[in-house]
């Protein structure tokens, strides 16, 4: 490199730090315009959820859980206290053992929309 | 109305609106997950109690009753724009990212990897679960620029993606295995011509960073999982203890130097066809063999043999060839790994897991605690691979994958301009200076 050429280099790298244009990076020379990696997705029909009714008194209360070891303690414990607070409350089950299968939109679609019928109100117990 | 873990709540809010029922009433609660103690289970009802009976009785809203479609969720095609560093910054806190850094996905370099494949840009490969978002090419290659993939690679990316669509529906599939408390990651394996012309490591340290394809592959399909299917850590993908194989796991059989066919010929496909093959393990391990021989080999995977539902076990050249040299087939190694890994009937799982995986195991429920079983159901839930440097390691891919015929492999489609495309990047390969 000529002397001149780095001496001039200098000068401007001086008069650039003093007017507060320098830069460390080249932050300011490269600027991306980019293109969003984030899918489109159609809006999903949504469904609203079934009436509830006004008292748990008398009703027949449906108990519905996956294959998860908790889920049926659990259950079992929210029958007991529902039981407790509503004692004419009548309970039932339904299972939907397979793990992570949704057989109650396979094989079990009848036998599920069936029981679905004959209850007022369900808690579910899903996951972990 | 739904009693879900606290910890859950964000992912059943995200389950029950990709389902179409954005207003499903749920409950967080504080029963822990997987609670086997009545203690906790009770504490956790009893605190919830009040809340769930209001959900089961408080009359519904008019949003409750007849929820409001969502507008289309389409957004903007250029998003950003600024430096390296704001464009890197933009996409963490959009959680778009996956905290290393991108390379910002300009039209022009979108551009040039759609020079790999002949579809166009705006084809609908399909709806990616959870979000069911648009899998078009063009956000395929997106995805691919972002994680520093070469154009070559989209052909891989495209099959890659097709077998996340057409995964198993249930337990043995994406849907499960993309969100599972679990942390599975999907391992790749890549069989067949393209895995050269890639470049994608089959030899020493092939699992290991340093390859752009074993890394970039991975990598893209990572964020094709999360950007396009919208599956997020600890929102869909609730992953307990993460995984780091996460970010990348991707490896080529070495066809050359193994003495038996590959994987893809296995699976039905032609050796001069190219494919991607995927499972999604849990653990990745290593260990010696007691000797080289066949003997060494097979006592020492057996007795290092983790539990899982689905197996890679991946053979060195060398071990391979000796196994082969005594009359070893893939299909023996099979036989004699599913026959001998066994445990005692006193470590059954049935005993401690209310029987939840006891299917998993063939032959009886032992009756005795000396009596043992295969942990290893049916010869078929392993794969046996060639791979990887000199040296005397085996190494164990344990997990889950797909039920024996079903999909878990899928061809890799190639340009009419292949040949053109991978003479222009072939060379695109690390050249290390001698000390």
């Amino acid at each position: 490199m000529e002397e001149g050429e780095d001496g001039g280099r200098s000068r401007l790298f001086l008069k650039q730090f003093k007017k507060g244009e320098y830069r460390m990076t080249n932050k300011a020379n490269s600027e991306y315009e980019v293109l969003s990696p984030w899918a489109e997705a159609d809006p999903i029909p949504p469904r609203g959820i079934s009436p509830r009714v006004e008292s748990l008194e008398g009703r027949k209360i449906g108990l519905l859980r996956n294959s998860k070891r908790a889920a049926l303690p659990l259950l079992n414990v929210v029958g007991r206290r529902l039981k407790e607070k509503f004692p004419t409350a009548e309970f039932t089950e339904f299972a939907n053992l397979r793990p992570n299968e949704v057989i109650i939109e396979q094989d079990a679609k009848e036998k599920f929309e069936e029981w679905l019928k004959g209850v007022d109100a369900v808690v579910a117990a899903f996951g972990d | 109305m739904t009693l879900v873990n606290k910890g859950f709540a964000n992912d059943a809010g995200s389950a029950s609106s990709s389902k179409g029922m954005p207003v499903l009433r749920y409950i967080p609660t504080s029963v822990p997950c997987e609670a086997s103690i009545m203690e906790d289970i009770e504490a956790g009802v009893d605190g919830a109690f009040e809340a769930m009976v209001t959900a089961l009785t408080k009359p519904l809203t008019a949003e409750e009753e007849s929820p409001k479609p969502k507008e289309i969720e389409k957004p903007a095609r250029i998003i950003f724009k600024g430096s390296l560093e704001e464009v890197n910054r933009f996409f963490y806190q959009r959680g778009w990212a996956d905290g290393l850094p991108i390379i910002p996905p300009t039209e022009e370099a979108v551009a040039e990897m759609l020079t790999g494949t002949d579809l166009p840009s705006d084809h609908l490969l399909g709806k990616l679960e959870s979000r069911l978002g648009k899998a078009t090419i063009e956000k395929i290659a997106i995805n691919a620029v972002m994680a520093g993939a070469l154009p070559t690679y989209i052909p891989v990316l495209i099959a890659g993606t097709k077998l996340l669509l057409e995964s198993e529906r249930g337990f043995m599939g994406y849907t499960t295995f993309g969100f599972s408390t679990g942390s599975w990651a999907p391992f790749w394996i890549i069989n067949g011509p393209v895995s050269s012309e890639i470049n994608v490591n089959n030899s020493s340290g092939a699992l290991s960073p340093g390859n752009i394809a074993n890394a970039a592959i991975g990598r893209a399909m990572g964020l094709i999982i999360k950007n396009i299917g919208g599956v997020r850590k600890g929102v869909e993908d609730m992953g307990v203890m993460g995984n780091p194989m996460k970010y990348s796991m991707v490896i080529a059989e070495n066809e050359e130097e193994s003495p038996w066919e590959p994987l893809h010929v296995e699976y039905g496909f032609k050796r001069e066809e190219s494919t991607i093959t995927v499972s999604y393990p849990q653990t990745y391990l290593q260990h010696w063999p007691y000797s080289a021989d066949a003997e060494g080999i097979l006592r020492a995977v057996i007795d290092n043999i983790p539990r899982g539902m689905r197996y890679t076990f991946i053979f060195t050249p060398p071990h391979a060839k000796n196994l082969a040299r005594e009359g070893w087939t893939k299909e023996d190694i099979k036989e004699f790994i599913s026959e001998y890994a066994r445990i005692p009937g006193s470590r059954f799982a049935g005993k401690g897991l209310g029987g939840m995986w006891g299917g998993l195991y063939k032959g009886r429920i032992p009756i005795r605690d000396t009596d043992s079983l295969s942990m290893i159901r049916d010869p078929q839930f392993i794969r046996v691979i060639v791979a990887g440097g000199p040296g005397a390691f085996i190494a164990h891919a344990a997990g889950g994958g797909a039920t024996p015929g079903k999909k878990q492999t899928q061809k890799i489609e190639l340009p009419k301009n292949w040949d053109k495309l991978v003479k222009k990047y072939k060379n695109v390969v690390p050249t290390y200076a001698k000390y």
